[in-house]
């Protein structure tokens, strides 16, 4: 009797072709780094949003690169942000808590926006700094 | 257990950072084909929301709407969504039940005049006054006309509640209709599917909360985001279609070798939904990456759309197909329905393989 492992399934890539996207969106982000630089507008690409094929992902990625920096943020899953080779612009994955990629940017910006802390979050953090300071002299 | 007021007091007494919530706003303005810079926008209108009243009326259904979107994602953020929400009436989910349940309903529609999202999920059904279908004595017909009275927005989940679905497939026993069928006056959001894809709920939530807006909508009633393009479109099988290497049957070598499944009946070409990039069980796949086709569950009379396993390009519409023979002859019809019957019986007796075409009678 013929069982699961004996089926030889040979899945071809529909995947193994350039579409023309990648060269598109290549494009966009040197306008988009145009527009950074000449009047500080950031900005980004939302790569879930386009049919990108697997080849031309890898051919956007080989195309941009990798630079000096890498950044790990640990909130609700993994997020990594990469510098490509053109400053100012990030490869963004977002991760969820079961690892799984819930969205994929090219962001172009001078830091990634998500890095920046909230000026409220920063006020909460000064105030339970000047506390635990406040306890330390107390107990002093 | 004190609950501060707005979503963002929650969060932070859930221990979610704003980041985390940014993260969550950015997978949210993907799928509902925002741009990105609206996910930051999200994240600030959301976390100064009040928690929405959300009654949920489920009418002709078989939970499947249900268990589609309470088995998506839990534990995730998408769950602690669904907890920040006030989901005031729920009959499944919530734990009280006969005349306390009723009062819950009674008692949030009074409270939130006017500010409540309403779900529907199920069709309605008019048959006999909507006798066929009723909860607590009263017909779904009745109960639809109240809730809609002062609701904000309609919800109408799944595609029995957005085109009549199963219920209504031909002949329609229950006289089941949709929801945009009976209401006229409120603005109506249709999530179909059979099941819907469950974050298009909470994107559509979300959105309604962040701006104060309901998504664009197709002709259909459906958010252009996640129903603007086919299955077909995003398939990653397409290339296959393109090169014209199509599976015959589902076990061929084209079958083996993942090509389209076009001639095995997709329904993808005419299918408007997001299977495709959404994907099912946790992101692991959608019916076409395991070997079967689309069946078109997202789009109106998907049920009696002419059979799963007949390719587009064949006559789609069986019923079509009769009619039309009874005009041009009754008598053709009849000898038709009766050589197809006495085939499968045939086939019963000798015990043969039930094979596609005789489904497909």
């Amino acid at each position: 009797m013929s069982t699961i492992e004996n089926i030889s399934i040979s899945i071809a890539g529909p995947d193994d072709m350039l579409t023309g996207q990648a060269e598109a969106v290549l494009t966009e982000v040197a306008e988009m780094l145009r527009r950074l630089i000449e009047q500080n507008i950031e900005d980004s690409i939302d790569l879930r949003s386009l049919p990108l094929s697997t080849v031309d992902r890898k051919w956007l990625d080989r195309q941009l690169g990798h630079g000096e920096v890498e950044i790990l943020l640990e909130a609700g899953g993994r997020s990594v942000m990469t510098e490509t080779a053109y400053p100012g612009v990030w490869r963004i994955t977002h991760r969820d808590g079961q690892d799984r990629v819930v969205a994929e940017f090219v962001e172009v910006a001078w830091v990634p926006n998500i890095v920046k802390p909230d000026a409220g979050d920063v006020k909460k953090g000064y105030e339970s700094l000047l506390l635990k300071l406040d306890g330390k002299s107390a107990g002093a | 257990m004190e609950h501060g007021d707005t979503l963002q007091e929650r969060m932070e007494q859930n221990g979610m950072s704003r980041r985390t919530f940014i993260k969550y706003c950015a997978s949210l303005a993907s799928l509902m084909a925002l741009p990105p810079s609206a996910a930051y926008a999200m994240a600030e209108a959301l976390g100064k929301a009040k928690r929405p009243s959300v009654i949920w009326l489920p009418f002709q259904e078989c939970t499947g709407c249900t268990e589609s979107i309470t088995r998506s994602h839990s534990p995730s953020i998408e769950g602690m969504i669904f907890d920040m929400i006030s989901l005031d009436y729920q009959e499944t989910l919530m734990a009280a039940a006969g005349h306390q349940a009723e009062e819950a309903l009674h008692a949030a529609m009074k409270e939130n005049y006017g500010k409540y999202v309403l779900i529907i999920d199920g069709s309605v059904a008019t048959g006999l006054d909507g006798a066929y279908s009723c909860i607590a004595g009263r017909t779904n017909l009745e109960s639809l006309k109240e809730a809609a009275k002062g609701a904000a927005a309609i919800i109408a989940l799944g595609s029995c509640a957005s085109y009549g679905g199963i219920p209504k497939a031909n002949p329609n026993p229950t006289g089941a209709v949709a929801v945009s069928d009976i209401i006229k006056d409120k603005p109506i959001v249709n999530i179909p599917g059979c099941p819907p894809i469950p974050v298009v709920i909470t994107g559509v939530l979300a959105q309604f909360l962040t701006f104060g807006t309901l998504p664009e909508l197709d002709k259909l009633g459906r958010p252009k985001a996640v129903y603007g393009e086919t299955i077909h479109d995003r398939c990653y099988r397409r290339p296959f279609y393109d090169q014209g290497k199509f599976a015959k049957t589902f076990d061929d070598e084209g079958a083996r070798n993942g090509w389209c499944l076009f001639e095995l009946g997709c329904k993808g070409p005419v299918t408007y939904n997001a299977c495709a990039t959404s994907k099912w069980n946790d992101s692991t796949s959608f019916p076409i990456e395991s070997g079967h086709g689309c069946i078109g569950c997202s789009e109106p009379d998907f049920w009696d759309a002419g059979g799963f396993y007949k390719a587009l390009s064949m006559p789609a519409d069986p019923l079509k197909v009769a009619a039309t023979a009874a005009v041009a002859g009754a008598a053709v019809g009849v000898a038709v329905s009766f050589a197809n019957r006495a085939k499968k019986g045939a086939a019963k007796s000798a015990h043969e393989t039930t094979t596609l075409e005789d489904l497909e009678k």
